[in-house]
């Protein structure tokens, strides 16, 4: 018993320090790492949208309010001189390789999409990449948030199938709850 | 103490990668690239000489009986410090090593020196057996990640070796073309040790 | 002297093999090798001429390249391992008319080339040489190019001195993107898809000489083909379209000419049989559940590598021997 009594403080001891320094660790670079995460969403926002706008994201208690599907990442509003001008849905589907990460930007004032960006992806280079081709993205523009996207990619079945899927079900996502 | 030897026995008899067959999935994974693998083993290298240090340090205060949870928590901790300050000052690397960064803290590698050497020899030794098979591994693995980037994907550090037109072999970018290449390189280097080896028992001979 | 199953290259009577009962590795003589290797090489010439005859001058250039340059790098590798040079029993000759057959008449010259040196240096010579290779070189040749350069391997050209590409009977019934050919044109090879796979009566032919001449046991395509068949109707293919999954892709191809390798498959009677049905039971998961609309290569490379382990279990019971 005094053994392993003793083998336990000597653990704790170790564990303690070690807590203690990755601590300081953490103060040390949490700030940057956090500025680094916001810079990421940001870019991919600011191309489908433009300048000009503030982004909120949902905290995910909001977001479980409004829709519950496991294949919704992220709703972020779009605001324009502080009223909504729109959102931006972020899906995982399945795509060739593995998931696919889409990011869908739909107008609120027009009622339509505003662009898509393929966020993460796995697929073959030269036959799925070519979801990421500014091309590709361009044909989703100006979809009316009615009609079903359909911009297939010949040869790359799988890859626009798994993207469509993403944008489909953040158009659908608008329509039933985020309309006004 | 011969502390040459123990430097140079890391990098060549006792290779990791080449000799000893450790921490194999972070060389497969991580050796698509020559910048990604330089900068795995530079990580490993990091954890490596920091871990001995410490576990030769406290080598008599840890008893025997708590050894392998106590040089975890430490290998972890180097692991997470490494982590967080690459998170923070070299995202493009720290997205491109990905999970294999975390999991540098089971590289069979590091557990294997604290375990074999640095908790039974003093500091100064300890420190160089990490800077040895550290310096080992990272060559290992960046000669790996040359021979997969130039022939899966005709570039050497990001910068095009080929005209436009050259279609690399895409396998060598894919986990089987690790395997493939790592075996040829393991086997190359084998051969040439022996000849080495043969060399010098015939040097001996002559003498 | 009883080392010689160790040692590939001993040469030993005809006789001595034939009532050896053991799994492989297996030692044959250059003789006995060479002539089952000249029975495939002339299994195969009904289709090399249908080849040429749908693909043109491409299939002539593709087919000697791969040919050629399987025998040149079997024979470098071999001087370069420092053993006896086997060349002269052919089968580097069938490996490369194998992977020929397994590539698009448009493919750049450089492929046959890179596909040969894969399939002899690394899958056959680096694990031992004749008799040795767990997979069959030519197949795993075939999925080395598909992983390393899809784009090429997935444009097949139909038919005709243009090589103007189009989709394959496959294709179309997964992806859609054009009118099934008709079954005239799927059995004769008028379709599109790789050098030696497009003309089912050709392979046909080739695989009843080589059943007559004993080279290769007809159950093993049989079985095959027809748990494909079995296993398409279970996935829900309808009766229509069966004959064109059976006469397209690569599945007469592999069920004659690839399953049958030797050192790849097991020597157990039960063991070919199992081999035959799982082929046939993947190559239909793959085709229909699966990502691609072909799946006869890597169900039959996956059956190779489990070839060791169904060998295990379907081995002859050995009495008089205590537990």
């Amino acid at each position: 018993m005094k053994e392993t009594l003793k083998l336990g403080v000597i653990l704790l001891i170790i564990t303690v320090v070690s807590a203690g320094v990755l601590a300081v660790s953490n103060d040390l670079t949490k700030d940057r790492i956090d500025e680094i995460k916001i810079a990421k969403s940001l870019a991919a926002l600011e191309e489908i949208f433009g300048q000009g706008y503030e982004f909120e994201t949902l905290s995910e208690k909001e977001q479980e309010e409004i829709s519950d599907d496991a294949t919704i990442v992220e709703i972020v509003e779009a605001y324009k001189d502080d009223t909504i001008a729109g959102y931006a849905i972020k899906t995982k589907t399945s795509g060739y390789g593995g998931d696919l990460v889409v990011l869908t930007g739909i107008s609120q004032i027009e009622g339509q999409i505003l662009g898509m960006k393929l966020l993460e992806h796995k697929e073959t280079k030269g036959i799925g990449t070519k979801a990421t081709q500014p091309e590709y993205e361009e044909e989703f523009q100006g979809i009316d948030v009615d009609e079903e996207a359909t911009e297939a990619i010949t040869g790359a079945t799988v890859t626009s199938t798994g993207v469509l899927e993403g944008v489909n079900i953040a158009r659908e996502l608008y329509k039933e709850k985020l309309v006004d | 103490m011969n502390f040459f030897k123990i430097f140079k026995n890391g990098i060549v008899k006792d290779n990791p990668i080449f000799v000893q067959l450790i921490g194999m999935c972070s060389v497969l994974a991580v050796s698509a690239t020559v910048v990604n693998s330089f900068a795995m083993g530079l990580s490993v290298l990091a954890v490596l000489v920091a871990s001995n240090f410490v576990v030769s340090m406290l080598r008599n205060l840890i008893p025997s009986k708590i050894r392998i949870p106590a040089f975890i928590v430490v290998i972890a901790t180097f692991v997470t410090i490494i982590e967080m300050f690459m998170q923070a000052y070299a995202p493009a690397i720290f997205d491109a090593l990905g999970i294999f960064l975390p999991l540098i803290v089971v590289n069979c590698a590091i557990l294997a020196r604290a375990e074999a050497f640095a908790y039974k020899n003093p500091v100064l030794p300890s420190i160089i057996d990490g800077l040895g098979t550290g310096i080992g591994f990272t060559l290992g693995i960046t000669a790996l990640g040359a021979v997969r980037e130039l022939l899966g994907s005709g570039s050497l550090v990001g910068i095009n070796l080929f005209p436009e037109s050259f279609q690399p072999i895409g396998l060598f970018v894919l986990p089987p073309g690790a395997f493939i290449a790592l075996g040829i390189l393991i086997a190359l280097f084998n051969v040439g040790m022996k000849k080495k080896e043969k060399q010098e028992l015939f040097k001996a001979d002559m003498k | 002297m009883q080392g010689n199953t160790t040692n590939p290259n001993t040469k030993g009577s005809l006789d001595d093999k034939m009532l050896i009962v053991s799994s492989s590795p297996h030692l044959r003589s250059d003789e006995s090798t060479r002539k089952i290797m000249l029975d495939v090489v002339i299994a195969m010439i009904p289709a090399m001429i249908g080849a040429i005859y749908f693909f043109g001058i491409n299939a002539i250039k593709l087919i000697v390249l791969a040919v050629l340059s399987s025998v040149v790098f079997e024979y470098i590798i071999q001087k370069i391992f420092k053993r006896d040079p086997t060349i002269d029993d052919f089968s580097a000759v069938v490996t490369g008319m194998l992977i020929a057959f397994n590539i698009p008449a448009n493919a750049p010259w450089w492929i046959p080339i890179i596909a040969s040196m894969f399939a002899i240096v690394i899958v056959k010579q680096f694990f031992g040489g004749i008799g040795q290779n767990f997979m069959n070189p030519a197949l795993a040749a075939r999925a080395f190019l598909s992983a390393s350069w899809p784009v090429i391997m997935s444009n097949y050209p139909l038919p005709g001195p243009d090589a103007i590409t189009g989709a394959t009977p496959l294709s179309i019934m997964k992806y859609g993107g054009g009118e099934l050919p008709t079954m005239m044109d799927m059995f004769l090879g008028n379709i599109g898809g790789s050098l030696g796979e497009t003309s089912a009566l050709l392979l046909i032919i080739g695989g009843l000489y080589l059943i007559i001449r004993k080279v290769i046991d007809w159950k093993t395509p049989i079985i095959f083909i027809g748990t494909t068949a079995i296993m398409l109707m279970i996935l829900g293919v309808g009766t229509s379209e069966l004959p064109y999954h059976i006469f397209g892709g690569g599945l007469i191809l592999g069920a004659f000419y690839m399953i049958t390798d030797y050192s790849s498959t097991p020597i157990t009677p039960w063991g070919k049989v199992v081999v035959a049905i799982g082929a046939g039971m993947l190559t239909a998961i793959i085709r229909i559940k699966g990502a691609f609309p072909e799946g006869v290569s890597y169900a039959i490379l996956l059956m190779n590598v489990s070839g060791p382990l169904i060998e295990k279990f379907t081995g002859p019971k050995i009495f008089g021997r205590s537990k």
